[in-house]
């Protein structure tokens, strides 16, 4: 079974939308917040993931269980494999 | 040293910020437990006017960005490579007078 | 009167930037491309809120946490953006990186100093 796939960004982020572009190359399905764009109880959820991670920045991704907090193409090649 | 009269040495209460401008240059004073100190009036960050900011002790808090500085050095609190160019005081006969020259206290 | 330009805004902060990055130890990124778009969100967030702060980073509502947030902010994430080289946008760069795209994004370190 696939793992689900949750990515945060920003609408302003170059980051984010290298990492979406990514993983829709990959094919494989996710879905894509934008924190910024988000409603205030998504956004409080968002931040408390983000907190809970010791994250302080976007993108911010989850494969299963996996956290990778940052553009890290490597990293969500080996996530995605 | 060239010294400019800038104030009226009254004008300046303890604890209040108070721009002037010597020969055309944005200076901001303030007077602290009794001591005058005068720095540039614009911030390094983005260049807010400092005289709207805030005073507690000898910090110096920027109104736009919260950018904090040591009136007495000019130093920025959170990185010493910055700071704000500090300038010479001195009261005569009931005025505040500003010197622009270099003082050395810059970081 | 009409309203300025955004590209003239943008050019006031790169100005600014420059000076308040260079005694930082940091510098542009050669990666222009990134500087112009980076600029550009900063304008459009500066428009919004009042205040440029990183494309990349999240507001919380808090102002003394997103004051930290504020571009140049390397001032106050100092020690995690030396490590990576880069502040966490990218916009700069410790100088002497010639291939910014090779220096990732790490998390920051778990205690924050």
């Amino acid at each position: 079974m696939k793992k689900p796939i949750h990515i945060y960004g920003l609408s302003t982020c170059p980051w984010c939308r290298k990492t979406k572009a990514l993983f829709t190359k990959s094919g494989a399905p996710f879905d894509y917040v934008d924190y910024d764009l988000a409603d205030e109880p998504t956004q409080a959820k968002i931040m408390a993931e983000l907190d809970a991670a010791g994250a302080n920045g976007f993108p911010f991704v989850k494969v299963g269980a996996d956290i990778v907090i940052g553009y890290q193409p490597e990293r969500f090649a080996q996530l995605l494999a | 040293m060239t010294w400019t009269d800038v104030l009226d040495e009254k004008a300046l209460a303890e604890g209040m910020l108070q721009v002037v401008y010597p020969l055309g240059v944005n200076v901001v004073l303030a007077r602290v437990d009794g001591a005058v100190h005068a720095v540039a009036g614009a911030c390094v960050h983005l260049g807010c006017p400092l005289f709207n900011g805030t005073l507690v002790g000898h910090t110096l808090t920027c109104p736009c960005h919260d950018w904090r500085f040591d009136l007495r050095t000019g130093r920025f609190l959170d990185a010493p490579e910055l700071g704000l160019q500090v300038y010479g005081t001195r009261a005569e006969q009931g005025r505040l007078f500003v010197s622009l020259d270099s003082t050395g206290g810059t970081p | 009167m009409s309203a300025p330009p955004a590209s003239s805004r943008k050019e006031v902060l790169r100005a600014f930037y420059a000076k308040v990055v260079e005694p930082l130890g940091f510098t542009f990124t050669p990666d222009t491309e990134l500087v112009e778009f980076l600029l550009e969100q900063e304008v459009v967030l500066e428009g919004k809120h009042g205040v440029p702060f990183c494309p990349c980073q999240p507001l919380r509502g808090d102002r003394e946490k997103d004051m930290k947030i504020v571009c140049p902010c390397i001032p106050f994430h100092r020690a995690h953006f030396d490590e990576m080289k880069r502040c966490w946008c990218g916009l700069f760069v410790h100088p002497g990186v010639t291939d910014p795209d090779s220096l990732p994004q790490l998390p920051p370190p778990v205690t924050t100093p």
